[in-house]
């Protein structure tokens, strides 16, 4: 009941964006380059979806893209598998409701992350990703298969896939987050920008996935 | 900024930005809700928010979005909420200085889950550090607290 | 002015002494009549006397001068009087009073020494005598090393019998009554008629009349409260948010302060600015104190937010900068040439190796910060000719001279409000935060001003628990443990630590071999060696100093020879032990539980360890099972013997507190070095034990001991070579090096 405020709200926000190609800058990210569907060789967005895959990968992303057990990882680079502190599981609702919610640490604010150590905050409710979107102990091949399918990403598109990345900025999202999560805490590889240019470019190649 | 703290509105003048923990306790001299690590890594600040229980260290002042609830609100010494007649009981507390964040913590579980097992309060109350070890102690009291609630 | 007997036992000295409207009852206890301070000097209307009860028309006050860190000794010292008083202390008002030479500790003193607690012999006695008046004659108030029961429990109780006794003489005086028939009932004196006459009525008459000095302590059999379940008088105000602590303490136009000190301890400043700090909103000033900065502003957040942008060039520390160089120093010391003590040295060890198949192990322990969770903090006021102090300290006559050398005013004009404290282990056996926050004060005299540390620096700037390590060799011969040798090897405690409080005291550093040298094994051939490495940083007392590492250390690798031997680890310590206090406690923990060896099915494991430490015997039992996400602690049986037990439902919190604290560490927490500064800075990276890793407990008190010890600390030590040894009989893998979760996953 106490998120339902706060979720309505994301929702009536996420209809607002529309078109991303109408606009050449938005919330920091420079639109103009971003290629064309078909502009893009199979080759080129396989190379792509490495650089895509390098951040998906990272604990940053990895660390609440978990599995069935539901349990969130304090992972870093020196210790990737290292399990969330404090007996924390975030239950089948993946945010807490059944055991202990995350927003009583996680707070939902766009004010950057200042204190080092401190739990994180972003833009909107904190929660492990839907269990669709395991990708701890995924390979490559199976979280590129993930990403494509409609059915396993929620319901996007190629156009929806670079769009998630637009809306998340807005929103000062996970995504956003990732890539500066403030003192203490290592960045996913790459920007903001980088990532989205490299989705718009896997998805410009036919979102081409490797074989392993 | 106005703030509704155990039923009672106050009004404080302090930066947006500082966290509703320094607030309560240097602002307002709510002092029972405690400083230990302003990272949400102890549990002995918590409060409840619109009746959730959140870490207040890690609330900024303008963010906050319901009527704050601290131990006082809870029950008095006059007037003990039944948590905190549980916890005198089974003489959970020694230094003491976690348990208002402790059984404002088993007052989220036991609104939600009135017959909680072991592992449920484990999983609801292992975010509360004691450094003394009172733990048996408050899985016991949170048990007799539950037990009394439900009139048993 | 007062008065003073003699007791022809043990020579106390009782008095009493009017104080404004009401009398005051103290005890003493001396050497020679004569140092007796109750007389020196004391002039007409001075309650100079350190009093244990005060009584006035408005109330009762008890006097508890052992400062309750939360090991409940505010309530245990209250009840040692009430039993005696014949009152409900709920209704006394509890005072920790003043620093007084009077409350010395004597029982700390005499625990410092050579002599493991067992030995009774008449040398050991002389100079445990002899160590009780050096206490004395400093004046030195410690609370620590579990020895307040032990010290204070018959003083107490005969500060309340005297009270009671004047006070009943005082109603037969006014009443005409013969002096033995009134009792004592509640508070009240209660004539053979059955009238009541409150004692509060009696003050001002009680302290007119000779003091009944020679008083009977009551036997066990007629306590009412001893003994017996009592509710902790803290409790109510620990369940209701109303207990105040020194980071609560609030007074009219107080300023809040936090420091910020050279992440490398004990290095310099080679400049700094403060620009940036002063330009934080709600910051008063930025001053210089002990170890770094300090800002002064409007709110705690304030001065973290300032404290967080000073801009300070720190010099280097006198330490190596990383733990893996600090490891070197103690490898590097284990020669000859750094050998501090053998005080055990049974048989011929070296005759009894020669030609056996030696058996050789090294441990290690790491530092580990006391990070209590209320962060060191003190509120300070600077007048022109007084200092008013409001803080928790374990060293409250430290205190108190500190605050008189930083101000140049008298020792005589400090007032310290010594206050309950959220948790210490030994961190507030040092006063570096008390000394800060009084230079911070003096700096706005006028003003009082609450310092408090941020975490980060309580983490960072702890005095800890030294690193220590430890090798055995060993033997055995036909199924028993033939000889062991162990050589423990750390940097100085004692010296460390009496350096910042007291004096260094000569002679070999006891401390360094506590919980190996002390422990009742009469093992033929048997040898404990301690040598002191060179000083790293600063380093303290934390929970069983000394013992938190030995017991680690001696009983693991006595473990380890009983395995060799093929002998079950109880039945060979059985064997071993030479001390029936010890004997029994093992004893009761293989009954408690269902003992029949270490295999307790597959996947699953039991261990056991013994410690004899502040006088305590201690045996633990732990069961473990090994689960998908790691080992898990089922259950934990222990058994101790204390002696006599006044307040046994906190004794069985003490007992699973302490275990928790042991287990909790040696499982999960180390402070590391790098680059001259503590790696870990907050409690995500020094969890201790959570509710989720926490077993189920099951204590027994024997009570059969003769001596009367305390509990604070016993249970520590045993806790992580019962729960190492645990998982040697789970997975075949002994863990040597605290914390086990270097080589073993916990669930």
């Amino acid at each position: 009941m106490r998120y339902a405020a706060r979720l309505s709200l994301i929702v009536l926000v996420n209809l607002v964006p529309g078109n991303p190609a109408l606009a050449q800058s938005e919330h920091g990210l420079d639109l103009s380059s971003l290629p064309e569907a078909g502009a893009v060789s199979s080759d080129e967005g396989l190379a792509a979806w490495e650089c895509i895959h390098t951040v998906l990968t990272h604990p940053r992303c990895l660390n609440c893209h978990v599995g069935a057990d539901n349990v969130p990882l304090w992972g870093s680079i020196d210790d990737p598998d290292r399990v969330h502190g404090m007996a924390i599981n975030a239950g089948d609702s993946r945010i807490g409701d059944d055991t202990m919610s995350c927003h009583a640490c996680h707070q939902s604010s766009t004010r950057p992350n200042t204190i080092p150590h401190a739990a994180p905050h972003a833009g909107m409710d904190w929660r492990l990703a839907p269990i669709e979107f395991q990708w701890t102990d995924r390979t490559s091949a199976e979280i590129c298969a993930q990403m494509r399918d409609p059915d396993r990403n929620g319901g996007r598109d190629a156009a929806g896939l670079v769009e998630h990345i637009l809306h998340d900025a807005e929103l000062t999202g996970f995504i956003t987050w990732s890539f500066g999560p403030g003192a203490g805490r290592d960045p996913a590889p790459g920007s903001l920008q980088t990532h989205l240019e490299d989705m718009a470019a896997w998805t410009a190649a036919g979102m081409p996935c490797p074989e392993q | 900024m106005d703030l509704k703290i155990n039923g009672t509105s106050h009004t404080v003048d302090l930066p947006g930005d500082m966290p509703l923990l320094w607030a309560l306790r240097d602002g307002l001299k709510f002092t029972s809700v405690k400083y230990g690590c302003g990272i949400a890594q102890c549990g002995a600040c918590t409060v409840h928010i619109g009746g959730e229980a959140v870490r207040s260290c890690q609330v900024p002042l303008a963010d906050v979005w319901g009527e704050i609830t601290t131990i006082e609100g809870l029950g008095t010494r006059d007037a003990l909420h039944v948590i905190q007649a549980a916890w005198i009981d089974q003489q959970v507390a020694q230094c003491g200085y976690c348990q208002s964040g402790q059984i404002m913590q088993a007052a989220d579980l036991l609104a939600r889950n009135p017959e909680p097992t072991d592992d449920d309060i484990d999983a609801a109350m292992s975010g509360n550090l004691c450094r003394c070890g009172t733990y048996p102690r408050i899985r016991a009291a949170v048990h007799a607290a539950a037990r009394a609630m439900r009139g048993a | 002015m007062g008065r003073v007997k003699t007791i022809a036992r043990r020579t106390f000295l009782i008095g009493s002494a009017a104080i404004l409207g009401g009398v005051a009852f103290g005890v003493y206890y001396v050497s020679r009549p004569t140092d007796n301070p109750l007389l020196d000097g004391l002039a007409e209307g001075e309650a100079a006397l350190t009093p244990f009860v005060k009584i006035t028309p408005e109330g009762i006050t008890l006097i508890v001068p052992r400062a309750d860190v939360g090991q409940g000794i505010a309530s245990t010292q209250a009840m040692l009087i009430a039993e005696e008083l014949d009152i409900d202390p709920a209704t006394a008002t509890l005072d920790p009073g003043q620093p007084h030479q009077a409350y010395f500790n004597g029982t700390v003193a005499a625990d410092g020494l050579s002599f493991p607690g067992w030995d009774e012999g008449f040398v050991a006695e002389t100079v445990r005598d002899l160590m009780m008046n050096v206490a004395r004659l400093s004046g030195s108030q410690f609370t620590g090393g579990s020895s307040s029961t032990a010290d204070l429990h018959e003083t107490l109780r005969q500060a309340g019998a005297t009270a009671r006794e004047t006070l009943k003489a005082a109603a037969a005086a006014r009443t005409g009554v013969a002096r033995a028939d009134p009792r004592t009932e509640d508070g009240q004196v209660v004539l053979p008629d059955g009238t009541r006459i409150p004692y509060t009525e009696l003050a001002t008459e009680a302290a007119a009349i000779e003091p009944v000095g020679v008083v009977a302590l009551r036997p066990a059999s007629e306590w009412t409260r001893l003994a017996k379940p009592y509710r902790r008088l803290d409790i109510l105000a620990k369940s209701t948010g109303t207990q105040d602590y020194g980071i609560d303490v609030a007074l009219r136009g107080m300023l809040h302060a936090t420091v910020r000190a050279n992440p490398g301890r004990g290095g310099d400043m080679a400049g700094y600015s403060a620009d940036a700090a002063l330009a934080v909103h709600g910051v008063r000033s930025v001053v210089e104190v002990n170890e770094g900065l300090a800002v002064i502003a409007e709110n705690t957040w304030f001065a973290f937010q300032a404290a967080a942008a000073l801009e300070v060039d720190w010099l280097l520390p006198d330490y190596p900068a990383s733990s893996a160089e600090m490891w070197q120093v103690l490898d590097d010391a284990h020669v000859d040439d750094m050998r501090n003590s053998r005080l055990r040295d049974e048989g011929d060890v070296e005759a009894a190796l020669e030609g056996a198949t030696v058996v050789e192990s090294e441990y290690r322990a790491p530092f580990l910060a006391h990070a209590a969770l209320e962060p060191l903090n003190a509120t300070v006021l600077v007048e022109d000719d007084k200092v008013t102090i409001w803080t928790a300290t374990q060293v409250p006559h430290v205190v108190r001279d500190a605050a008189a050398e930083v101000t140049g005013i008298d020792a005589a004009n400090v007032i310290l409000h010594a206050l309950p404290a959220g948790g210490s282990f030994g961190r507030r056996l040092d006063h570096d935060y008390v000394v800060q926050a009084i230079q911070i004060a003096a700096s706005m005299p006028g003003t009082p001003i609450k310092t408090t540390w941020s975490r980060e620096e309580d983490m960072t700037h702890d005095f800890p628990r030294p690193l220590h390590m430890a090798r055995g060799r060993g033997a055995v011969a036909d199924g028993r443990v033939l000889a062991c040798d162990l050589d423990s090897i750390s940097p100085s405690l004692a010296a460390s630590w009496f350096g910042r409080v007291f004096i260094v005291p000569p002679g070999p550093d006891a401390m360094l071999v506590w919980g190996a040298f002390d422990q009742p094994y009469a093992i033929p051939n048997y040898r404990v060696t301690g040598y002191a490495a060179p000083p790293l940083m600063p380093v303290g007392s934390w929970r069983s100093p000394g013992a938190c590492s030995n017991s680690f250390f001696h009983e693991s690798f006595l473990s380890e020879l009983i395995h060799t031997a093929g002998a079950d680890p109880l039945e060979e310590r059985l064997r071993l032990i030479d001390h029936a206090d010890s004997r029994r406690v093992l004893e009761a923990v293989g009954e408690m539980s269902n003992w029949a060896g270490t295999d307790i099915g597959p996947g699953r494991g039991r261990g056991i360890a013994f410690a004899y430490t502040h006088g305590v015997p201690v045996a633990e039992v732990i069961d473990v099972t090994l689960t998908d996400r790691g080992i898990r602690i089922d259950e934990v049986w222990i058994a101790a013997d204390c002696g006599t037990v006044f307040d046994p439902v906190n004794a069985e919190a003490q007992l699973t507190g302490a275990a928790i604290f042991g287990l909790g560490h040696a499982m999960n927490c180390e402070l590391t070095y790098e680059n001259y500064a503590v790696q870990q800075t907050n409690f995500h990276a020094f969890e201790g034990m959570r509710l989720h890793q926490t077993p189920q407990f099951h204590t027994r008190l024997l009570g059969l001991a003769e001596r009367v010890r305390g509990l604070g600390e016993p249970a520590t030590a045993p806790a992580a070579p019962a729960l190492a040894d645990a998982i040697f009989a789970a997975t075949g893998q002994r863990p040597r090096e605290m914390p086990f979760s270097k080589s073993v996953d916990f669930a």
